[in-house]
């Protein structure tokens, strides 16, 4: 292993992330008394949970170059679908999970489909499809509530635990790692990097790049069917609204944990310390007991530092830029 | 009023390595056509870069119309001067009309206001073409013209700029042989309006056709200024040329080699791209494709690599049919490498050990799809070693290497693999001497090792060097096979140009 | 006839196709009350989405658009009812203030290079946050309503004849809009730096200034839009136009102003909206579920775009094989 300057460099920046974030949790212990609490630490990571899940897939579209928008709507619309199947259509839960991903796929599939065959903007399709799967998922379930009180062991999901870890965090886990080694040691993972990178020399390298783009769309809306699918168990509820707004957290998370929104970079760890930190931020302002639509701002905030960060090549330019010397 | 409106001096640039103009004196007068002309390399498009302010000067004087221009040249002070290029299309905006184009940023106003008097604008745009004597009309718009009726709109832009220098850079290379007639036409009514041109190209027939004058530049060094009665397409290729036989590190040799048949291509046919292409790349044999700008060249291997369709024609791969497409050639041993290093060649934010890796991933990757990483990296070793990329570090990302480097890590990735053709589109743009000679010996190598390489080269003394065999493409067809004996750049040069070598020099259409 | 002209008679036809069986299905369709409040809701969208295009003109987007209505709702009901300032005196202001965030979107697009979409989205997050830190909230710290009594005000929800104030701004703006595009200079440069940028600048247009001003008009519309909504209303909520960019996206889109820059008009846009705001009148009369309403709009977003790509790459592949023949019979 040769420790020169660019390891050492990659290195200091991943550590970096984690410093921070250990900053952060001093100022919120430090604002609020209840942050380090265990019960409000556990409150934290269910939506840390979510994002984290969410996140894990909806990585690769950055990668590419893309984005995916439509997160959150399909989060939202699983838990309802798999609600109707389950409590509706009385099916087995382990069919209703089963056919809840296959529709999951399917969303991805519309919109890799279009962004890829119809060179459709991504953000256009996955904003389009955010507004009409929304609909969807309001049609569906008439707009209400519905409180989810069976079967056993769909709700065990959310709520049960194994050796004391609830199973959301598994799945988190799970799900995260599995990324991981997807996009680090995999041929598909390289195939998303080139083609995020340069997609001519991906193309002349002989990658299809329609092809990897589809399988990203999907990848993308599975992570977010099964986050859907937690969602519905831990709140044992199936709500259109439910995970509104989460896919600026998603970028949030992804964009913090140094994925570059141009494409042929990403780090799925980052990822899951960014999804942290969003909880974290999340959590910071309800203990402060700001409604909690004030998140968009400290989002927006976060979004826009991380960028200017990560695309501006360093604070020392972004200031000198802000200043106006070139 | 002098008779001359540009006056170059002494011009000097380098851009921080070695001269790539020497003390070179320049002038356009006047009214006239003006050639420049030179090989690849020679300094062409540096000197024009320097006279419409791209690029600063190291040293030398230039006077236009009287007025110094100082070293802090720039493109808007070259366009207040009068001094205008012709870029192809690039500077017109689509969707708008011919009027609206020729009279960007000068529209006429309804006077005391900011509204565009559409009505005068179509006319004064109207009073020009037919001033000029085109056949467009001012309200069109320019999507639905063809590209020399597009040419036509950015010189009247031009003019409309009061241009009195216009600057061609190979003009004629995407036109049709009437287009161009068209544009000859063009040339002489400027001049008769005392607007000046200076016209590049690497096609003889115009250059003797239009110029009054010519200046040849070889090396980045004036060799000559030809007055009309010294024009003759031959004379200027040997002055483009120049060097003695002396002067040329070696003899270069064609070869007919005897393997099998890798490729064969009969009958390719693309629109009015490619007519009728035919040809046969045998093992370790090195296949140059030589001719101008435009001829076809890339296309060619394009076609064959299966990244553009073509209409009709046949393809083989050692003797089966092959249809091609970039994953079907690239499974079968072919490599490619393009012609733009840093568009289409490297992916500069990722490792070598990651660009490597790209066309490799079917022998690097198991059945379930993971990706050895050991196998990766010895990829990667094998690639810098045996291309002796510096820095040896597989980690580095690819866009802080060298030009030389980057090229190296472009063909080492397709080195490592079992290759039975390789495929390279200007190998040695942009490329330190030390990096070129290293690729020739690396396509040396790969031919005595049985590999069929195809080298596109507009580099003359590179392309006969390495050739064993060559065949230079004149719009869209093979005109010439130099298969034996000794093959000298006017060769190349004189057939890309359409002239047949003998006493009188023909000058073909 | 050119494809925008056929394009725009078919959005017409349909229309009128529409309007047809809207009126067949349900009678109260066609009452002078319906349709005016078909246009009244309309011109909330309409008068946005005219800024809107001018941003599209120059491939770029902004998100941010129903932040900020929202945040200027929250200006207005503020300073209306806790400073007693006349509207006329802080209209203007809050007009300023669309100016402002416009001017903020354009400055950090064009002095940091970085993509519109990232940029307006986030200063959507900023604005959105910033309407609710400046809402009127009661002792618990929840938001209050207010309600706004300003007579002046309050005309500027009112009509003129039977139509509403608000669609008659929609009109003259569209109408000036589309003559400032067609007709300025600054307008040509609009174009100019949508459809390439490099000639633009190559031609000495000032792109980055041209940015910053259509970013500013955005801001401006969208901060207009909100005052006749707060008129209308006669409240204010921080949540106002927030997910109104949909709708916005949408008209424009059906208008047939594209993604890639350089084309669309205001009359394509006005069009556009006239059309949304029928479709969604008509599923309210129609009396069918209001769910159906995203997704027919983000469905409509897609067939449009999906429509509009593959024509032009229809027609480009005709256009294309008619040439290499005509090449080909050239030389044979």
């Amino acid at each position: 292993m040769s420790w020169d300057r660019k390891r050492l460099g990659r290195l200091a920046s991943d550590l970096r992330l984690f410093w921070i974030l250990i900053l952060l949790m001093a100022v919120l212990s430090v604002v609020s008394k209840r942050f380090l609490t265990l019960e409000n630490l556990t409150n934290v990571l269910w939506s840390v949970c979510l994002i984290g899940i969410m996140s894990s897939g909806a990585i690769y579209a950055p990668i590419t170059g893309g984005i995916d928008l439509s997160v959150a709507s399909i989060a939202a619309l699983s838990g309802i679908i798999a609600n109707a199947l389950m409590n509706g259509l009385g099916l087995n839960w382990i069919l209703s999970l089963a056919l809840t991903l296959v529709a999951g796929v399917l969303i991805g599939l519309v919109n890799g489909i279009v962004t890829t065959r119809f060179k459709v903007p991504a953000f256009i399709v996955t904003m389009a499809a955010k507004t009409y799967l929304f609909g969807l998922a309001m049609y569906i379930s008439s707009g209400s509530q519905i409180t989810i009180m069976k079967p056993r062991p769909f709700l065990a999901i959310g709520v049960g635990r194994f050796l004391g870890v609830p199973i959301p965090i598994y799945i988190m886990l799970a799900l995260t790692l599995a990324s991981h080694v997807l996009l680090r040691y995999t041929a598909f993972g390289r195939r998303a990097i080139a083609v995020g990178a340069n997609e001519v020399a991906a193309k002349l390298s002989g990658v299809n790049p329609d092809r990897v783009r589809n399988q990203v769309y999907v990848i993308s809306a599975v992570t977010a069917t099964v986050a859907g699918i937690v969602m519905a168990s831990l709140t044992q509820q199936a709500f259109a609204m439910n995970a509104g707004g989460y896919e600026l957290d998603v970028i949030t998370a992804i964009v913090v944990g140094g994925t570059s929104l141009m494409g042929g970079k990403g780090s799925v760890a980052g990822a899951l310390v960014g999804a942290v930190m969003v909880g974290f931020i999340n959590n910071g302002l309800n203990l402060l007991n700001m409604p909690s639509s004030y998140h968009p701002l400290a989002t927006g905030i976060v979004i826009l530092v991380a960028l200017i960060i990560n695309e501006g090549a360093g604070l020392p330019t972004v200031l000198r830029r802000v200043v106006g010397v070139r | 009023m002098s008779d001359i409106l540009l006056d170059c001096r002494g011009i000097d640039k380098s851009y921080g390595g070695p001269m790539v103009l020497t003390d070179v004196d320049f002038q356009v007068r006047r009214g006239e056509v003006h050639a420049l002309v030179g090989e690849n390399g020679a300094g062409k498009s540096t000197l024009v870069k320097i006279i419409t302010g791209v690029t600063g000067r190291n040293a030398g004087t230039m006077v236009f119309d009287g007025k110094t221009i100082p070293e802090a040249h720039s493109k808007k002070a070259a366009q207040e001067l009068g001094i205008a290029v012709i870029y192809q299309e690039l500077s017109l905006i689509h969707g708008m009309t011919v009027a609206q184009n020729i009279l960007l940023t000068r529209e006429p106003l309804y006077r005391g206001t900011r509204i565009i008097d559409v009505r005068r604008m179509n006319r004064m745009a109207q009073e020009m073409i037919d001033r000029y004597g085109f056949k467009l009309r001012a309200a069109d718009v320019i999507d639905h013209l063809s590209i020399g009726q597009r040419q036509t709109v950015e010189i009247l832009k031009a003019l409309s700029g009061n241009a009195s220098l216009m600057i061609m850079d190979e003009p004629t290379s995407s036109l049709t042989s009437e287009e161009s007639a068209q544009l000859f036409e063009i040339i002489r009514t400027l001049k008769q309006r005392g607007i000046s041109v200076l016209y590049i190209s690497h096609r003889m027939e115009e250059v003797y056709q239009l110029s009054d004058r010519v200046t040849v530049l070889r090396d980045g060094r004036r060799v000559a200024v030809l007055d009309r009665e010294q024009i003759s397409p031959a004379e200027i290729i040997r002055l483009m040329i120049g060097r003695t036989l002396t002067e040329r590190e070696s003899v270069n040799r064609m070869v007919r080699r005897d393997g099998e048949p890798v490729l064969e291509v009969e009958g390719l046919c693309s629109g009015d791209r490619l007519r009728d292409i035919s040809f046969t790349v045998r093992r370790g044999e090195v296949l140059g494709l030589g001719g101008l700008v435009g001829s076809g060249r890339t296309e060619v291997v394009r076609a064959v690599y299966g990244i553009d369709r073509f209409d009709r024609g046949r393809v083989k791969f050692l003797g089966q049919p092959f249809v091609p497409s970039v994953a079907g050639a690239i499974a079968r041993g072919f490599g490619f490498v393009p012609e733009e290093r840093r568009l289409q060649g490297i992916m500069g934010d990722i490792s070598i050990t990651g660009n490597v890796a790209v066309p490799n991933l079917d022998a690097i990757t198991s059945r379930a799809g993971f990706v050895s990483g050991s196998k990766e990296l010895e990829h990667s070793r094998r690639a810098v070693a045996m291309l002796n990329i510096k820095p040896a570090d597989p980690e580095r990302a690819v866009g802080t290497l060298s030009g030389g480097n980057q090229q190296k890590v472009v063909v080492g990735k397709w080195l490592i693999r079992d290759l039975k053709l390789l495929i390279v589109d200007e190998p040695t743009v942009g490329i330190d001497v030390g990096a070129k000679e290293e690729i020739y010996t690396i396509i040396r190598a790969l031919s005595d090792q049985g590999v069929a390489v195809i080298v596109v080269s507009s580099d003359l003394p590179e392309l006969t060097r390495i050739s064993d065999r060559i065949l230079v493409l004149r719009q869209g067809r093979i005109v010439k096979e130099f298969a034996e004996g000794e093959v000298t750049e006017e060769d190349v040069l004189l057939a890309s140009s359409g002239i047949t070598t003998g006493i009188r020099a023909e000058v073909a259409p | 006839m050119s494809i925008r002209v056929v394009r725009r008679l078919i959005l017409v036809g349909l229309m009128v196709l529409i309007a047809a069986a809207l009126a067949a299905a349900s009678p109260a369709f066609l009452g002078l009350d319906n349709l005016m409040t078909l246009l009244q809701d309309a011109s909330q969208t309409g008068i946005i989405a005219i800024g809107f295009t001018l941003v599209l003109i120059t491939a770029g987007i902004d998100m941010s658009v129903g932040a900020v209505v929202a945040v200027t709702a929250m200006v207005c009901a503020n300073f209306l009812e806790h400073t007693g300032l006349p509207a006329a005196a802080f209209v203007p202001l809050a007009l300023v203030g669309g100016c402002l965030a416009g001017a903020f979107n354009g400055w950090c697009i064009t002095r940091f290079r970085l993509p519109e979409f990232i940029v307006t989205l986030a200063s959507r997050g900023l604005l959105a946050g910033l309407a609710l830190i400046i809402a009127v909230k009661d002792a618990d710290g929840f938001v209050k309503n207010v309600f706004i009594t300003n007579e002046g005000f309050l005309k500027l929800g009112g009509t003129v004849g039977p139509v509403y104030l608000s669609v008659i701004v929609f009109f003259l703006l569209a109408a000036g809009t589309q003559f400032f595009l067609r007709r300025t200079k600054a307008g040509t440069n609009v174009y100019a730096t949508g459809a390439n940028p490099a000639a633009a600048r190559l031609s000495g247009i000032n792109t980055a200034r041209t940015l910053i001003g259509v970013y500013m008009f955005s801001g401006f519309c969208a901060a207009l839009s909100a005052v006749f909504l707060c008129a209308r209303m006669m409240t204010a909520m921080p949540d106002f136009g927030i997910g109104s960019e949909m709708d916005v996206i949408a008209a424009v889109v059906i208008g047939g102003t594209t993604f890639t820059g350089g084309e669309g008009d205001i009359w394509g846009t006005v069009i556009g909206t006239l059309f949304l705001a029928m479709v969604k009148n008509g599923i309210l009369k129609l009396g069918l579920s209001p769910y159906t309403q995203p997704i027919v709009i983000g469905g409509i977003i897609v067939v449009v775009v999906v429509v509009d790509v593959w024509y032009k790459s229809f027609a480009g592949a005709v256009a294309a094989r008619a040439r290499r023949r005509q090449a080909q019979r050239g030389q044979a």
